[in-house]
């Protein structure tokens, strides 16, 4: 078992050791990059003969020519960047908020049994109700404006930001806080040293479906009501029998879910380099 | 090779079913009731479906079943529909989703109108400051995407000299955009005859009907036949055009007025709206099977509006769309080929139809 390096995690002998990981590690990544661009390669390919052969009508499925057309026709007038900006917007104000307040709620009854008991029967209960179900609701309350696209948005990342940070913080080992009681630490450098890093695996677990689900709610929330972004151009592909646009769009989102998964894994990595795995 | 797995399969299922002797006759219809209600209101459609005409086409082939399917969606909904393989006729299909479906390869034909002239009105809440079309520029608009509805209002705001991208439109059905316009989350919205009620009762106003501008400007709707049911079934299409015919026919005469007002009032609006929206109008005005100058150039227009307007992509081909000889043979068995008035391209009356010797409008 590894145990993680208070006192100093950025040792030298760290920094030499990583060097000497770093190549093959950088090919290993490479070769694996390829592996996972094989399965979309052999869709693309069924998907192009599939529209080929005519499989399906071509209002159902448009072949992928058509799409990149559609591509290439919004980023020339604009609409596909303009609707991207607007729904990645939505997303950061939305998801930030909802993971913010998720870790916070979520350290609190993750570390006090007292906040726990009060708060996880109410919490657990509303976490069950579909994201999108509280839509009608909050409607009623603030409108089918901005504040609703957030507060749907947030919600669908809060729930599971929360609910990973109280595993997290609820399952740092006892032997770790022990330690940190022998030597006296202070309550803050306690949660500091002890109780994020090691719950960080469970944080990021959260915070990556957070924005998962913040993703795909956001695509619900603009298919009911708006009139900008990436879900908009979605409906109003299919409102307007224009499936390459709606295609083109699922592209783009899941594009960017990609990266952003990515981004979040290298975060995450850089956080835990003092965990040697 | 996966079609002939589907084709297997389908045979297989097609002989495991019990009623595998039955043929199934499919309308879809691009609209629903109040709160989803599965009724018509409008048009001789409903007419047809309340009295259940087509059914007694079909009264003496027990192995004929009859099915109506009702889409919240309207028309883009029943496009979809349609694609998929799930339809037999689409009545009452809007000219705009008619026309993309075609844009997009939808095999139909044209078998009769379904309705034309049919009014758009401009709903606001009772103390907005918007009063006029040009006031809309940059406001929040409620609007049903896909319907032609989108493209009577494109219309309608290019005679005002604006665009869609002068105004904020929310696409939201006509259920949503009422409780939308209502609660004031939305400043103004475009629709039919549901907002007539509302309107009496102070709820909204109405500040806007294509009533009394340009007859070019109202909204049509037709009557369709998939390419593949008519081939395999013409002595079928047959029938249920006469059907239609027949509902038409009850549903132009002054005389069922009051009847016909009553058996849209099964789809939840009340009885006075429909007297407000044909208020001054006679029935046959707007509900007419006819195929004339009128409706042929009006789907030639909005098809060249729909490509200018970018809601289609391809110049779409209306001539060779029109199969007017199942509507010509019900008209003549039915004799009332002098029945309704015919119009010319720019809405002017040729004939002025056996419908008009009726009852005069009253309400």
């Amino acid at each position: 078992m590894s145990r993680p390096n208070f006192v100093d995690n950025s040792g030298l002998s760290g920094r030499a050791d990583r060097a000497a990981r770093a190549l093959p590690r950088a090919a290993a990544r490479l070769a694996s990059a390829a592996q996972g661009l094989a399965a979309p390669l052999v869709l693309l390919a069924g998907w192009d003969i599939g529209a080929r052969l005519g499989w399906l009508p071509e209002q159902i499925l448009p072949p992928p020519t058509e799409v990149l057309g559609a591509l290439r026709e919004t980023l020339q007038d604009g609409s596909l960047l303009s609707s991207t900006l607007t729904s990645l917007r939505r997303v950061a104000q939305g998801f930030f908020a909802g993971a913010v307040a998720g870790l916070a709620f979520g350290f609190a009854i993750g570390a006090s049994p007292g906040t726990r008991a009060l708060l996880t029967p109410l919490f657990l209960s509303l976490s069950h109700v579909p994201t999108l179900g509280w839509i009608p609701i909050l409607i009623l309350f603030v409108g089918i404006d901005e504040s609703l696209k957030i507060l749907v948005i947030g919600w669908a990342a809060f729930v599971p930001v929360a609910l990973n940070a109280a595993q997290g913080v609820r399952d740092v080992p006892r032997a770790y806080l022990e330690l940190g009681r022998v030597l006296s630490f202070s309550r803050w450098s306690r949660f500091q040293s002890i109780v994020l890093p090691s719950a960080v695996p469970s944080i990021f677990t959260g915070l990556r479906e957070g924005l998962a689900n913040s993703w795909q709610t956001l695509v619900a929330v603009e298919l009911i009501a708006s009139f900008e972004g990436l879900g908009y151009l979605m409906a109003y592909g299919r409102q307007l029998f224009q499936l390459e646009l709606v295609l083109a769009a699922m592209i783009v989102i899941a594009v960017i879910g990609l990266t952003i998964h990515v981004l979040l894994g290298l975060i995450e990595s850089h956080l835990q380099r003092w965990n040697p795995r | 090779m996966k079609m002939l797995h589907l084709a297997v399969l389908a045979a297989g299922l097609a002989m495991a079913s019990p009623a595998s002797a039955e043929t199934l006759i499919r309308i879809g219809y691009p609209g629903t009731g109040l709160d989803d209600r599965p009724f018509a209101y409008g048009d001789y459609i409903a007419v047809a479906h309340v009295q259940k005409l087509v059914e007694a086409e079909f009264a003496d082939q027990p192995d004929i079943k009859v099915t109506w399917t009702f889409f919240r969606g309207a028309g883009p909904a029943l496009n979809e529909s349609l694609a998929a393989g799930q339809l037999d006729f689409a009545a009452g299909l809007g000219d705009l989703p008619s026309i993309v479906g075609r844009s997009r390869g939808l095999d139909t034909k044209f078998l009769a109108s379904a309705g034309e002239h049919d009014a758009l009105y401009l709903a606001v809440p009772p103390n907005s400051s918007i009063a006029t079309i040009d006031d809309l520029k940059g406001h929040k608009v409620a609007q049903f995407r896909g319907t032609n509805l989108q493209i009577a209002t494109d219309r309608v705001l290019e005679a005002h000299r604006l665009t869609e991208k002068d105004i904020r439109f929310v696409s939201l059905d006509s259920n949503a955009a009422t409780a939308a316009l209502v609660s004031g989350a939305v400043e103004a919205s475009f629709g039919g005859a549901e907002y007539l009620d509302l309107a009496k009762r102070g709820v909204i106003k109405i500040i806007y009907s294509t009533k009394n501008d340009d007859p070019t400007l109202g909204r049509n709707a037709g009557l369709f036949v998939t390419g593949e049911f008519e081939k395999a079934h013409p002595d079928y299409t047959a029938k249920v055009v006469h059907a239609f015919i027949k509902a038409a026919r009850f549903a132009s005469d002054e005389a069922n007025r009051s009847a016909v007002f009553e058996i849209w009032a099964k789809s939840g609006l009340p009885v006075e709206s429909f007297a407000a929206d044909f208020a001054a109008e006679r029935l046959a005005h707007r509900i007419t099977p006819v195929i004339d100058a009128f409706i042929v150039n009006r789907y030639k227009d909005q098809a060249q509006r729909a490509k200018a307007y970018g809601l289609v992509k391809k110049d779409v081909d209306i001539d060779s769309w029109f199969e007017p000889k199942y509507l010509q043979q019900a008209l003549a068995d039915l004799k009332l080929e002098h029945f309704w008035p015919t119009y010319d391209v720019n809405g002017k009356v040729v004939t002025s139809g056996d419908v008009e010797q009726t009852k005069a409008a009253s309400n």
